[in-house]
């Protein structure tokens, strides 16, 4: 079974250097970054059942910590893959801070509270001139030639989606997410039964902010230009969420499957019917998808086999 | 600092606020009585804006008579969609959970058959009187202001006299303060919750009339009056239809005040703060729960 999975992975490894057309480096780059993405959420939001609306808030800080130090230290292009841990670093510092008021929050409210926290988050930003303001900020681009440059950050997008989906699939097996499942069931009972929902948590919290937030440092070095507007869009938040519940949230694969879907259809919907067509039928998707599939489309098609 | 500026800011609070608690109050009420976050109240209620816009400009019809031609229009509609998008998921175990997704799904149509049939470009009410100002000493006030602000206020009264004084209303805030022993007595559930959401939307354009007539509105409002909607139901405590009304009024006033004193983008970093402040302290609400 792990035969043609990493023959996939080989040869997505070696795509970017083929010479392919730009737009499919940069669909499949997307590809990578809403699997980070979405897998990501799924420790808090998915195993625990804590719905963060807010991840995009640690992805663009993920991305402005990048932009920033990179303009501070003029960083050479080989440590540009290592700006991604003080990107996530910063995200998970938040993440504590924020995490540990707020995740005494239940249900919708934890939900409203993040989605909040996102807001503030942008529009701080977006007032705050040391950081551009709402003129953006611009990433120098490195001294190799473009396509080269393009192609490393497909790797390192690569390389930590790899991660994360190993993180979550360990995180699935581990006593530490037992607990978070145990918290989803019912936090009270994992209470009584000596489980510290508390610290597990802001575990769950603080790893997922971490991966978001270095997938948006290297999205920032991606784009080589970052505005509030782009890095901050909430819908990216939404999306995410719809992506891991799409798939199912219950496991590692769902949110990987439900991502990779998402991210073709958006794309496949986009490029043949009008904008407002295709997100129509975007829409309807969501609605057939919590009616008849309410536990995501992996358990959909386990049931039926 | 003018005090005259001052004080016109509060008013011009006091009435964003009412509108904002005729939108908020269905809000509230889906949420208390049926366990549904109905994402897309707010676009129900910009779709109300849109239509009593179209009313007006195509066939004279004051916005405020066509309410009686829209909210009949949106509380049909909101059954419908209650019979068969939202009644297969209230058996579900997380209903709170597949309700916003699915009503982010309905938000997302209708927002895009908005920019469809409306195009994205800003749209205001201008209705007869508009550019018609009331001036009282140093104050002045714009008649759609003030006829927008009767309306909410008119529109909070009328339902909360429906769920004080009639059966249905009654058997409605059974529903709400438990669910198994309205059962029990006789009160048929699902039919309650299919008028609850009939109101809610129905209520739901009203209230965007009332916005509409404060500030002018594009496909994309609905996001900043879902926030304001959370801000007032939460701070009122949720299925509290007074609690509604007063967190409207609250909240009007600490914008207005904001409104006068900082730049625009301020303003709603303070609105958001806040929000984030009452939950953490106060997720209940400020006022006693009741229906």
């Amino acid at each position: 079974m792990w035969q043609p999975v990493g023959l996939t992975l080989l040869l997505l490894g070696l795509f970017p250097w083929l010479n392919p057309p730009v737009y499919y480096i940069s669909l499949l780059f997307t590809v990578f970054m809403y699997v980070t993405l979405a897998t990501s959420w799924n420790l808090i939001g998915g195993y625990t059942g804590y719905l963060s609306f807010g991840h995009v808030a640690f992805f663009g800080l993920g991305a402005y910590t990048t932009a920033f130090l990179f303009n501070l230290l003029h960083l050479s292009p080989l440590l540009t893959i290592l700006s991604s841990i003080p990107a996530g670093g910063a995200a998970a510092l938040v993440a504590i801070i924020i995490g540990v008021p707020c995740l005494r929050l239940r249900g919708p409210y934890f939900a409203v509270i993040t989605l909040c926290f996102a807001f503030v988050v942008e529009l701080a930003v977006k007032n705050l001139s040391i950081l551009g303001g709402a003129d953006g900020l611009w990433l120098k681009s490195m001294d190799l030639p473009i396509e080269i440059a393009r192609s490393i950050l497909f790797e390192v997008m690569m390389v930590l989606m790899l991660i994360v989906v190993a993180a979550s699939f360990l995180v699935g097996r581990s006593r530490f997410g037992a607990g978070l499942r145990a918290i989803k069931e019912d936090e009270e009972v994992a209470q009584t039964m000596a489980i510290d929902s508390a610290r597990l948590k802001i575990g769950a919290f603080v790893l997922s902010a971490l991966f978001t937030g270095a997938a948006g440092g290297i999205y920032a070095y991606y784009l080589a230009y970052i505005h509030p507007d782009i890095v901050f869009d909430i819908n990216i938040s939404i999306l995410v969420v719809l992506m891991a519940l799409f798939g199912g949230g219950g496991s590692w694969l769902g949110p990987v499957i439900g991502a990779v879907l998402l991210t073709l259809i958006n794309e496949g919907l986009s490029t043949f019917v009008r904008a407002e067509l295709a997100r129509i039928i975007y829409g309807s998707l969501f609605i057939i998808v919590t009616i008849y599939m309410p536990n995501g489309i992996i358990d959909f098609f386990r049931k039926r086999r | 600092m003018n005090k005259v500026l001052i004080v016109q800011s509060l008013f011009g609070g006091i009435m964003m606020g009412a509108a904002y608690a005729l939108l908020g109050i269905g809000f509230s009420l889906t949420w208390g009585v049926m366990k549904v976050i109905h994402i897309s109240h707010a676009t129900f209620g910009l779709l109300g804006a849109y239509l009593a816009y179209t009313l007006l400009q195509r066939f004279q019809i004051d916005p405020i008579l066509s309410l009686a031609l829209t909210v009949p229009l949106l509380f049909a509609v909101a059954c419908l969609i209650y019979r068969f998008l939202i009644r297969p998921i209230t058996r579900a175990r997380e209903v709170i959970v597949s309700s916003m997704i699915l009503t982010f799904g309905i938000a997302i149509i209708l927002q895009n058959l908005i920019l469809i049939v409306w195009s994205p470009d800003p749209r205001i009410l201008n209705a007869s009187y508009s550019g018609q100002v009331l001036v009282l000493g140093p104050l002045y006030f714009q008649y759609p202001r003030l006829i927008g602000f009767a309306m909410s206020v008119i529109g909070v009264l009328i339902i909360t006299l429906f769920l004080k004084r009639t059966y249905t209303g009654k058997a409605v805030r059974a529903a709400w303060q438990s669910p198994d022993a309205a059962q029990m007595y006789g009160v048929n559930f699902g039919r309650i919750s299919m008028l609850t959401f009939g109101i809610a939307v129905a209520s739901a354009g009203a209230g965007g009339v009332g916005l509409a007539f404060l500030y002018s509105f594009d496909p994309n409002s609905h996001n900043l009056w879902l926030i304001y909607l959370f801000l007032v139901v939460i701070l009122g405590g949720v299925g509290n239809v007074m609690g509604t009304f007063w967190a409207g009024q609250i909240i009007g006033l600490i914008t207005g005040l904001a409104m006068a004193f900082l730049p625009y983008q301020w303003v709603n970093l303070i609105t958001f703060g806040l929000l984030m402040i009452i939950l953490l302290f106060r997720p209940q609400g400020l006022f006693r729960s009741e229906v």
